[in-house]
């Protein structure tokens, strides 16, 4: 590591062995502290005040999930299979049209994960995801 | 490390050059690709979807159990403790986005709470785990 000047004596050369030393010390910080940490995700949109999201919004989609995990899509029961389905036929008649979810609070979040991800399979543009007021 | 006498005439020195190139740009790497994640400390049960797509740059990870407990950072929190902690973290990084590691059978309702004092923590793009695959 250590370089000395060989032909003349008094040529001084840069010691790089502490910097060397600090660079090494960095990396392995930097190798033990980096976690490749990637989820997968869907994102979803939340209005934070529905009523103004509403005004502006005259086509709506509106599929609710109540406290038993059934699912209604514009207060039609239907089959977590068939959302997608019913959503693309109602896309078909309004193609500007923005979905929403209107969960329960006791209903599972899985399904409302599934309903947002339905509904972007059936090419909505807008989901969003509303809470019923308590 | 490598010593050799520097009397003689034909003594060889290991270049270090190399090395060091291949140094700096691991350091590089690392420093960039860095990003300082809070693990939740629970792993819940995801639900699938097919159109989740890989978020990397997410770094405020929220988990909700199957019984709505909130976990942050390996340990369980209130719902009034999320907002503080989510302004901690955008105050670190201004473009942080985070995703909420939902239980598939936990309620909606504290799905969408968390949400709400997420945004109001002042993260706005909010994403929920998912599997990818066939839903």
């Amino acid at each position: 590591m250590r370089r000395r000047a060989r032909r003349s004596s008094d040529e001084a050369e840069i010691n790089i062995t502490p910097m060397l030393d600090i660079v090494f010390i960095m990396l392995i910080f930097f190798i033990v502290t980096t976690s490749f940490v990637s989820e997968f995700g869907v994102d979803v949109n939340r209005p934070t005040n529905m009523p103004v999201e509403q005004e502006e919004q005259s086509e709506i989609i509106a599929v609710r999930i109540d406290e038993n995990d059934q699912i209604f899509v514009q207060e039609r029961l239907v089959d977590v299979r068939a959302v997608r389905a019913n959503i693309e036929t109602g896309l078909a008649a309004q193609p500007q049209a923005a979905v929403v979810i209107v969960a329960d609070r006791l209903a599972a979040a899985g399904l409302v994960v599934r309903v947002v991800d339905q509904a972007r399979v059936a090419g909505a543009a807008r989901v969003s995801l509303a809470a019923r007021e308590p | 490390m490598v010593r050799r006498r520097s009397r003689e005439e034909d003594d060889t020195e290991i270049n270090i050059t190399p090395m060091l190139d291949i140094v700096f740009i691991m350091l590089i790497f690392f420093i960039v690709t860095t990003s300082f994640v809070t693990e939740p400390g629970i792993d819940p049960r995801r639900p699938q979807a097919e159109t989740a797509q890989e978020k990397t740059r997410a770094n405020v990870l929220i988990a909700i159990s199957s019984t709505g407990q909130i976990w942050m950072n390996k340990q369980p929190i209130a719902l009034s403790d999320v907002r503080i902690r989510v302004e901690n973290a955008v105050a670190e990084n201004p473009e942080s986005s985070a995703v909420i590691i939902a239980d598939e059978e936990a309620g909606s309702g504290v799905l969408i709470d968390l949400m709400d004092q997420i945004r109001l923590g002042g993260i706005g793009s909010i994403s929920i785990a998912a599997e990818p695959g066939s839903g």
